[in-house]
């Protein structure tokens, strides 16, 4: 849901500010001029925060709070003060009438925004609108490590995705990135950089409005037992031990981010969906492939695909798990209505003539052939 | 008015000015000599910026700009293009708010220092040659200051509310 912000400010200047503070988060920015106008607006949209001047024409802020506070519909909107008076005075005067909390002006827009998401739930707009990230997209990977050797080595081991890594040597230029280029879409921090920096940066970035989403994976050298439970007791979202193993890198930043792989393995062919499985069957692959089965089945049949072709064709260690995945495959596409054919590979027919399940099915040799097949002509069994 | 309160006053002043074209608008000001205890505009079209305080003690700040370096200011503020920044109205809130910004602290000051007062609306003045005249019961300090982009004044004028 959309987080809903009303700035109530006699200054256009101001609430043009703090609306383009907000923009970067899935926030509705509603905007008032003056106390009388932010009351009416308080009532009639019921914001999630108001961020109220104090100077202002027509009804000061402190008049406007006072009746906000004195509205069982609205008392218990939290307010946060926007004032150019830091006095002693103001100060007392504001936190007896019940903000929440209070700006003083000038400020700079991270202020704000770091506030406000200490009382509402600001997600960026990237985070809430749109579905998971494909694996194929240019993702940001801030690599903070003293030793700028492992930023080349993750750079270099990832240079078959399109993702990006920064590397960073300290804490300091960790948060700096942060605070001025782009959020990071992942976080992995070196467990051993000086004077326990990994943990005062993990609840820096934790304490952010940015990056409090953000997932931290730690690195640690596999024998450091102690930070590693620690890094894990904290909540950083997993340890990577070194050396680094690159694959598992990718499969665990697949993992924290929750990345859409969907595209590896399904595609839509001549108006048919083709599941095309790889040479290697690792068990991470078999999961992805399980994973997105049905809801690529209804995607298709929605959109008007009801073929499916499984292309079995360049496996070649089949066991167990991937007769699983074939019954698994066939229970979806007849409980869908969809009509289905297979191409296996030698192996691949061997095995399935194994198991009583499946030692009926019926393999073509091409993504041609399996055309055929699914329009219902007969072909010579392989 | 006594001169240890001036002068501590003063010190807030500019503090004030740096900390709210810092914080804003990213620039670092320059202090400025000026000439006497006026500025002239040199014919150019000005925008003043002005926020009274009333009370124990009255007063008002003046926050002066050529208009062209006012433009400067708001479209940096609200991070636009300067043509795109509406002649009148965006740079009057602009320096309405920057005048707004730096009173805050003086009235603070001078509130904590048991001269209670508050603050007025802000108010604009524009033109190409104006000249603000006070009683002369009242103290007035002015305070210039360059940047790479423009010059600012400061003005502010005070009066205690029992003097003649």
């Amino acid at each position: 849901m959309v987080t809903r912000i009303l700035t109530i400010d006699d200054s256009k200047t101001i609430r043009l500010l703090v609306a383009r503070a907000f923009k970067p988060f899935d926030c509705q920015v509603i905007e008032a001029a003056n106390g009388v106008e932010g009351l009416a607006v308080a009532a009639r949209e019921k914001p999630d925060l108001i961020i109220l001047d104090i100077t202002m024409p027509v009804m000061d802020g402190y008049e406007t709070l006072t009746r906000l506070k004195s509205n069982p519909e609205l008392k218990n909107i939290p307010v946060i003060m926007l004032t150019a008076e830091a006095g002693r005075d103001n100060v007392l005067k504001i936190a007896r009438l019940g903000v929440r909390d209070y700006l003083i002006k000038p400020f700079k827009e991270e202020q704000i925004i770091e506030r406000a998401g200490r009382i509402v739930d600001l997600k960026t707009r990237g985070e809430s609108s749109h579905g998971p990230k494909r694996f194929d997209e240019a993702l940001q990977l801030l690599v903070v490590d003293d030793k700028p050797a492992i930023h080349e080595l993750i750079r270099n081991g990832l240079s078959d995705t399109p993702w990006v890594v920064e590397g960073r040597v300290s804490a300091e230029q960790a948060i700096d990135y942060c605070s001025s280029c782009a959020t990071p879409d992942v976080v992995l921090v070196s467990l051993s950089i000086p004077d326990n920096a990994a943990f005062n940066l993990f609840h820096m970035l934790r304490a952010s409005v940015m990056t409090k989403n953000v997932p931290i994976l730690a690195m640690s050298v596999k024998t450091a037992l102690e930070e590693q439970v620690q890094a894990t007791h904290i909540g950083f979202n997993g340890v990577i031990t070194k050396p680094i193993d690159l694959t598992d890198l990718k499969t665990r930043v697949t993992r924290v981010l929750n990345l859409d792989t969907s595209y590896k393995y399904y595609q839509i062919r001549q108006g048919v969906m083709v599941l095309s499985l790889p040479q290697m069957l690792l068990p991470s692959i078999l999961n992805e492939v399980s994973f997105h089965l049905r809801a690529k089945l209804v995607e298709g049949v929605d959109s008007g695909v009801n073929k499916l072709v499984i292309d079995m064709s360049q496996v070649q260690a089949p066991d167990v798990r991937l007769i699983k995945l074939g019954l698994q495959a066939m229970h979806f596409c007849s409980e869908l209505s969809v009509r289905h054919s297979l191409i296996g590979s030698e192996a691949v027919c061997k095995e399935c003539k194994s198991y009583e399940e499946t030692k009926d099915w019926r393999f073509v040799n091409s993504f041609e052939e399996g055309l055929v097949a699914l329009d219902g002509k007969q072909l010579a069994a392989v | 008015m006594q001169e240890e309160m001036l002068q501590d006053l003063d010190t807030h002043i500019n503090n004030a000015v740096k900390d709210v074209f810092g914080t804003m608008l990213n620039y670092e000001l320059e202090p400025m000599t000026i000439t006497g205890d006026t500025w002239t505009m040199n014919g150019q079209p000005h925008v003043a910026g002005c926020v009274g305080f009333t009370g124990e003690l009255n007063g008002v700040v003046y926050i002066y700009a050529s208009e062209v370096f006012a433009r400067r200011m708001a479209s940096r503020l609200l991070g636009m293009d300067p043509q795109a920044v509406e002649a009148g109205e965006m740079i009057c809130d602009t320096m309405g708010e920057i005048a707004n910004m730096v009173a805050g602290p003086i009235k603070s000051r001078l509130s904590d220092n048991g001269m209670a007062c508050v603050l007025t609306i802000p108010a604009i003045i524009r033109g190409t040659n104006f000249v603000v005249e006070t009683v002369s019961s009242a103290e007035r300090r002015f305070f210039a200051y360059r940047c790479a982009e423009g010059e600012v004044v400061t003005e502010v004028v005070i009066r205690h509310k029992n003097a003649n």
